[in-house]
């Protein structure tokens, strides 16, 4: 074959460059010789996925599926097109009315007293590459108080945490990722435990004492613990299923989340929280995951001694494109 | 490789990272999502060869990987390494109308097993068997539909730019 040779070395550099490549940018997590040029790309990406994100809201929903795109084929006459079209306005109409009415919920999410968040909305999911949940959100280092590490929340519960964040754009790691693990506690009993992301599976929930076991019951709900990097008090999800294997150490079940992660669309991230476990009655009221006026509720704690928010506190001046559109940092005031 | 030729790499390659990004992943089809990238980089390596094919799949593998969370390389590695042996298929057999749906096919599997076997080397938690299973069983098929809409489009742009286009 001719100029096989020249085929092979350009095959042997390029591999080996992916794999230098590879090799420096292992471990390096947010920053690595990488860091600078992933936020590059972001921000050359961001604005555009932005913009293409909202006319793929409404086309993707209208799509829903992909059978129409045989019959463009019979494009015969020009009254097909316009009816199409209304069509298509009509769909979405009603995704814009959906995302109304969830950032209605959103904004009307019980008890977030204390709590900072930032509104933000899902611009671009994954990779193309199956293995690992993530979604990129439209707000980034230029909103104030986004940074690695908050959590991002949705009107029905905990949605995962910002693990890069660059200048217009953030990823968040769902919580349905395989490496995803935050403290939980149940709410009924308020035992300790840690729920990891499944994958492809279910949720796992991991109970820390053995003695709690006979305590995990179906239909659970858990409420994170609070770390240095989860707010506490936010929903998971519900025990759906208890493992009855005796002589474990640590009893295990498995979770239903409250979000719907293949369903994202407004979020929020909380940008300030009382960072330590706040000391309030587990039995919030009403339960979480309850609906009320077609809204599901979030019942955030609210922390006794308030702590005197620092640093990013006030729902002051935010960045320009979050604050055109949405609200730009919403603080609830206090339940009347 | 004139000017024009790389602005028409460039562009393609920006524009299907930005639709699978922004509208592919959202079109929540069951199991894993098409990956459009890759049927580009195939249609390259079957039109104008081996070596074209790796370069698009290097680079459109490297802007993946930056916009991924997992570690740079990996993807731009798979997307080579199934280029170059793409571009040999082209090649060495009679052109048929069923080739660029094998070729898809087999570099979409390719891929997959690729990636997953550079994250068993990296120690990533996220391969697991069940994980790759439902990769494969989902991704190649939509690969191989998305087939006649991709490498058409691509080989129709390459010839109007070059109506003769020489294999390398």
């Amino acid at each position: 074959m001719r100029g096989s040779a020249r085929l092979r070395l350009v095959l042997t550099v390029l591999v080996l460059s992916a794999l230098t490549f590879t090799a420096l940018d292992y471990g390096g997590g947010q920053g690595g010789p990488f860091g600078a040029l992933r936020n590059g790309v972001n921000t050359v990406f961001g604005p555009a996925q932005r913009a293409l994100g909202g006319v793929a809201r409404s086309v993707g929903g209208a799509l829903g599926g992909l059978p129409r795109l045989g019959s463009y084929q019979s494009d015969n006459n020009k009254l097909r097109t316009q009816n199409d079209e209304l069509k298509r306005q009509l769909v979405a109409n009603e995704a814009d009315q959906r995302r109304i009415k969830e950032f209605d919920c959103l904004m009307r999410t019980k008890d977030l007293e204390g709590f900072t968040v930032v509104p933000a909305a899902v611009s671009a999911i994954g990779a193309e590459l199956p293995f690992q949940q993530t979604v990129t959100i439209d707000v980034g280092d230029r909103d104030q108080g986004v940074i690695v590490g908050r959590t991002v929340i949705s009107a029905r519960g905990l949605v995962g945490r910002i693990i890069r964040v660059g200048r217009y754009t953030s990823t968040v790691a769902l919580l349905t990722d395989p490496t995803f693990s935050v403290g939980a506690r149940l709410a009924r009993v308020g035992s300790l435990g840690f729920v990891n992301g499944g994958g492809s599976g279910p949720l796992t929930l991991e109970l820390a004492r053995l003695d709690d076991d006979g305590q995990l019951k179906v239909g659970d709900a858990l409420l994170t613990s609070g770390s240095s990097t989860f707010v506490p008090g936010v929903p998971i999800g519900r025990v759906s299923k208890v493992s009855t294997r005796s002589g474990q150490l640590a009893r295990t079940a498995e979770v239903e989340s409250f979000v719907d992660v293949g369903a994202l669309d407004l979020l929020m991230v909380v940008v300030n929280g009382p960072r330590t476990q706040a000391r309030v009655a587990l039995a919030p009221s009403p339960q979480p995951g309850t609906e009320v006026a077609g809204c599901t509720v979030v019942p955030l704690p609210t922390p006794v001694s308030t702590p005197a928010p620092v640093g990013t506190t006030s729902p002051g001046p935010n960045a320009a494109g979050t604050a055109s559109r949405q609200p730009a940092a919403a603080t609830a005031s206090p339940t009347p | 490789m004139t000017g024009r030729r790389f602005a028409l790499g460039a562009a393609t390659i920006l524009t299907a990272l930005l639709v699978q990004t922004t509208v592919i992943t959202r079109l929540a089809l069951p199991g894993s999502p098409p990956d459009l990238l890759l049927v580009l980089v195939v249609a390259f390596a079957l039109v104008e060869g081996p070596l074209s094919g790796m370069a698009t799949g290097f680079v459109a593998g490297v802007l993946a990987d930056l916009m991924s969370d997992h570690e740079v390389g990996r993807i731009a590695l798979a997307y080579v390494v199934v280029a170059f042996l793409v571009g040999q298929f082209g090649t060495d057999t009679e052109r048929s109308v069923f080739l660029p749906f094998a070729a898809v096919g087999f570099a979409s599997l390719g891929v997959v097993l690729i990636y997953a076997g550079e994250g068993v080397l990296l120690g990533d938690p996220r391969i697991t068997g069940g994980a790759v299973m439902q990769a494969l069983v989902s991704t190649v098929p939509y690969a191989v539909i998305l087939t006649p809409f991709v490498i058409p489009v691509v080989g129709g742009l390459i010839r109007r730019l070059d109506p003769d286009p020489v294999r390398r």
